[in-house]
């Protein structure tokens, strides 16, 4: 039962054959080694013992045979010949060692051997040009971490940490002598906050909202102190420190950032004691995105 | 051409992919008409064989004392739950259109589950699938990587069989680059789709290589945790893991003595099995399936008749009594009555015409015709009298057509 040709064309034309690609109006072949890329009787190398292709490496093409004989040994059934990079001297090297072949295998060959010859022109011309590296995003994966980059940004806390980090930094005496608080207050404040360190966890709500009122009327008696400057002592260098942009740099920009920087810092220990944020949020203002052109699917 | 039935010699490849000495003839198994048709009809039954009954609670819906109201009540005639006190009474029972009710037609357990398959036949699409794991390109569409592979069919030393560990038969694989086979089960896990996670039928995986083995001497249990790997010894070889699908073309590793047994357990042609009983391998329709070669063939073409290239259309029937070719064709003769009828006619003008200047006195004006006419029956005339005073014995009538008017 050998000659097999037609008999593997007609299993594998009617059953299942799994290069084969079916669209409503036409029939593609994956097959590697195929000539045309449809799926047809004497385009198949499947079934047709004597098959020739034109294969591309690395901008150098080749021409593949393969003859019945082979058949039966796999890995050596493939014979390649290297064709020159003169066109005409390409199509000539077919011409030989396709000599008494069929039409079809030589025509389709030469085809094959232009389009390719062709495609390989015009990438070596838009290697030239401007490079733009096309990135495809996957819609599932960045929906899935733009959901757990709010997620993460949420789990962080960032406005209690800054907080945190003011009050911490006041208590270590960053600021110096710039804000004078009034004492009843200060301690106030202290007493809530180590009060809300321990309880975290547990009544998180009625504690933060009682911290946060502290922490805002505090923040206000802050603001309050630097705008009025009356009662409390050295006004002036409060103004004087103001204007130095020393350590403290209290422009508009300079204590956000620092503090962002110092948060991601305290994020770390803060995290340990409390909740675990899973994601690490790199939060940068005001910069221009990394220029990429996405290709959307 | 190598004649259709021609044996090769298939080399034997160590468990390191180098040849040994030893070649062994293709056993004839391998000849065997491929049915793709048999093999899936088969393979068909044969998975039903393995089913385990299902069926719904016999009691299912029936398990009220519904009955109908009847007629009379403005509600549909479906039986109804009596009694009351609960929402479920009054509501519909018993049919399948009913909430609660059973289903139409509850399934049983006696259903007819497994199907019986004639020996013949079983054995029909197992060499079929023997015989189609043989050619490469079947192989290659049913999607195994053996591009790499010596030969096929793969025939390896019996060494293989006294593996007993699953790395010795890792590397043997590997060796004989059947590995990227492996490798594209191992790419091919996913969960199912559909209701089978959920009742033990979770993950899913692709098929690879298939070992038949003539003796296991710890073969079994080096190939057994490899994913799609299967293992199956000659003597027992089942159609669901050489055409896993119903499709044929399964990747097959075979041990030498695996090979060398085939022969034996299905028979040549010209030689019964010895291990079944009255079996031999079926004949195939056509020794030589090479259509386009046949049709072209010599011995062939000779006997056929010479083609028709041109159609014959079929034609349109002409009335003979008003069409005058077609009278013609039909009776030739017409034609020479036809004629005589024109001359007597014109014949009998003229003559007329004669009378009536004789009469009148009056000349008569010849056409040039007529003239010409009369020159040539007097120049034949003066022709016959020649030729008959020549010639007395053998007298030629001149028969002339006459001149055209």
């Amino acid at each position: 039962m050998q000659n097999n040709d037609d008999i593997v064309w007609s299993i594998i034309n009617k059953s299942f054959c799994s290069f084969k690609v079916n669209t409503k109006t036409q029939k593609f072949c994956r097959h590697e080694y195929n000539l045309t890329g449809l799926c047809g009787r004497y385009s198949c190398p499947l079934a047709n013992s004597q098959y020739a292709t034109i294969r591309e490496e690395k901008g150098i093409i080749y021409l593949y045979m393969r003859t019945a004989e082979r058949t039966a040994f796999p890995n050596k059934s493939w014979e390649k010949v290297k064709l020159s990079r003169n066109f005409e001297k390409a199509l000539q090297q077919i011409n030989e060692n396709l000599l008494y072949w069929p039409n079809y295998l030589k025509q389709k060959c030469k085809q094959r051997m232009l389009k390719i010859t062709q495609y390989l022109i015009r990438m070596r011309k838009l290697t030239l040009r401007r490079q733009k590296k096309l990135v495809p995003l996957q819609r599932k994966i960045e929906r899935r971490e733009n959901r757990r980059e709010e997620k993460a940004l949420i789990a962080a806390r960032i406005d209690t940490a800054i907080e945190k980090q003011l009050v911490e930094r006041l208590k270590k005496g960053v600021y110096g002598d710039i804000y004078n608080f009034p004492q009843v207050a200060f301690t106030k404040a202290l007493a809530s906050e180590e009060v809300q360190e321990e309880s975290d966890d547990e009544r998180e709500e009625e504690y933060n909202e009682g911290g946060r009122e502290e922490e805002e009327e505090m923040e206000e008696e802050t603001r309050a102190a630097l705008e009025d400057a009356t009662e409390y002592v050295e006004a002036e260098s409060d103004d004087e420190d103001m204007e130095s942009d020393e350590e403290h740099e209290f422009t508009d920009e300079g204590p956000e950032e620092s503090e962002v920087e110092d948060i991601e810092d305290m994020a770390r220990p803060s995290t340990s004691k409390g909740k675990k944020s899973k994601v690490s949020v790199e939060y940068e203002l005001e910069q221009a995105l990394p220029e990429k052109t996405k290709v959307k699917n | 051409m190598a004649s259709a039935l021609a044996r090769p010699l298939i080399t034997v490849y160590s468990e390191k992919n180098e040849k040994t000495g030893t070649s062994l003839h293709l056993p004839v198994v391998f000849k065997a008409p491929i049915r793709p048709d048999v093999v899936s009809f088969v393979h068909h039954q044969m998975s039903k064989n393995r089913r385990q009954p299902y069926a719904v609670n016999k009691d299912a819906g029936h398990q009220t004392s519904a009955e109908s109201w009847g007629t009379g009540r403005a509600v549909a005639r479906i039986p109804r739950v009596r009694g009351g006190g609960t929402h479920r009474s009054g509501q519909g029972a018993f049919g399948n259109m009913c909430r609660g009710g059973r289903m139409f037609a509850p399934t049983k357990t006696w259903r007819r589950w497994h199907r019986r398959i004639n020996v013949n036949q079983r054995r029909f699409a197992l060499v079929s699938s023997i015989a189609a794991s043989g050619v490469p390109a079947l192989v290659m569409s049913k999607g195994h990587m053996v591009h790499d592979i010596p030969e096929l069919p793969l025939v390896v030393s019996d060494k293989v069989q006294s593996f007993n560990k699953t790395k010795q038969a890792v590397i043997f694989l590997r060796r004989i680059k059947a590995w990227t086979d492996v490798q594209k089960v191992y790419r091919s896990r996913r969960l199912r789709a559909g209701k089978g996670k959920m009742r033990n039928r979770r993950r899913v995986q692709r098929r690879g290589p298939l070992i038949i083995y003539g003796e296991d001497q710890g073969l079994k249990l080096a190939f057994r945790n490899i994913p799609g790997v299967d293992v199956c010894s000659v003597k027992k070889l089942s159609l669901l893991k050489l055409a896993p699908g119903g499709h044929v073309g399964r990747f097959i590793i075979w041990t030498e003595s695996a090979f060398r047994a085939l022969d034996a357990i299905y028979g040549t042609w010209s030689s019964p099995s010895s291990e079944k009983k009255d079996y031999n391998l079926p004949t195939p329709k056509m020794t030589n399936t090479d259509l386009s070669r046949l049709l072209k063939a010599e011995e062939i073409r000779k006997v056929l008749r010479t083609p028709h290239k041109r159609p014959v259309r079929a034609v349109r029937k002409q009335n003979p009594l008003r069409n005058v070719r077609a009278m013609l064709k039909l009776n030739p003769y017409a034609a020479v009555l036809k004629r005589k009828a024109i001359l007597t006619i014109q014949k009998k003008h003229l003559d007329k015409q004669e009378f009536l200047a004789k009469k009148t006195g009056v000349p008569l004006q010849k056409t040039k015709q007529q003239v010409r006419y009369e020159q040539l029956i007097q120049k034949r005339k003066e022709a016959i009298q020649k030729s008959k005073a020549a010639k007395p014995k053998t007298a030629k009538k001149a028969k002339k057509a006459p001149a055209a008017k």
